[in-house]
């Protein structure tokens, strides 16, 4: 998997090793900006009140 | 497709599914407590200059007493309306109060519920905050004694609740904690009360933990800072 994603890249090592930080830290924004924030509150951190149940 | 592939595949499968679980970790633990007291501030700054832009009216002012300002008969869904101060909890500790107890209101803040009574009126004043995640506000709740304060303020006056009990430990089905006059409080008689809830155990929610408070004192914000949050 993660052979492939390198073998596709363009350029020289330098090249793929910055793109492949570029993809990195696009997918950790994503999961903490969209992600997580849905996964979060199905946990049952949030259930503080008394008349959820 | 050769056993070296399928192997390979899986062990890197397994380090993703790894590596999301560590991710996720840190942001419950962290990134939604960096988040929140960024929230709450904002929260905060905006009820200040809102409170700075509309003019006091003084309460204690004599003559004045029967010139009450119409207040509008709920507060508005969602939005801060007070800051909650208890000295137990921490010198600096101060939170914003909110309308209604939703999972988003609650990201920004203490929810007030939304059916119970307004802040200082008669009748139960009952508030619900984050144990854990979203800045930890209610971490310590189980170092609340009797006779600790609980200081809110409208921007217009400073309310001095009094604990009277707990933290008393019960299940989330139990509504009637919120009740105007809850009946395990040990409160008689129609008061000006106060209930703070969170849940319990710290990361769970099997159960919910609960503090009473009586109205003690209100005085005007031009009179200082109560007696209860001076060092």
């Amino acid at each position: 998997m993660y052979g492939w994603i390198w073998r596709h890249l363009p350029g020289n090592a330098g090249v793929k090793a910055l793109i492949s930080l570029a993809l990195i830290v696009a997918v950790v924004y994503v999961l903490f900006q969209y992600v997580f924030p849905w996964a979060e509150p199905l946990l049952p951190f949030n259930d503080v009140t008394v008349d959820n149940q | 497709m050769s056993v070296r592939v399928v192997v390979r595949t899986f062990s890197e499968l397994c380090i993703t599914a790894g590596a999301l679980i560590v991710l996720f970790v840190v942001y419950v633990l962290f990134w939604t407590g960096v988040k929140a007291d960024h929230v709450m501030d904002d929260q905060i700054d905006l009820l200040q200059e809102r409170w700075a832009r509309e003019p006091v009216t003084p309460t204690a002012s004599p003559g004045a007493a029967e010139a009450e300002p119409v207040r509008p008969a709920r507060y508005e869904a969602g939005k801060p309306f007070a800051i909650m101060y208890i000295p137990r909890l921490g010198f600096t500790w101060n939170k914003p109060v909110l309308e209604n107890t939703a999972t988003k209101t609650l990201k920004k803040g203490l929810g007030h519920y939304a059916d119970t009574a307004r802040l200082g009126q008669k009748g139960n004043f009952a508030v619900a905050g984050h144990r854990r995640t979203y800045g930890d506000p209610f971490k310590d709740f189980p170092r609340l004694r009797r006779g600790d304060a609980v200081v809110l303020t409208d921007g217009t006056t400073w309310f001095t609740y009094r604990i009277d009990k707990g933290p008393y430990k019960t299940v989330p089905s139990d509504v009637e904690v919120i009740d105007p006059v809850p009946r395990k409080s040990g409160y008689t008689r129609s008061g000006r009360y106060l209930t703070l809830t969170t849940c319990d155990p710290e990361w769970g929610h099997s159960h919910r933990l609960i503090v009473w408070a009586h109205l003690d004192s209100t005085q005007p914000v031009e009179a200082g800072k109560p007696a209860a949050l001076r060092r």
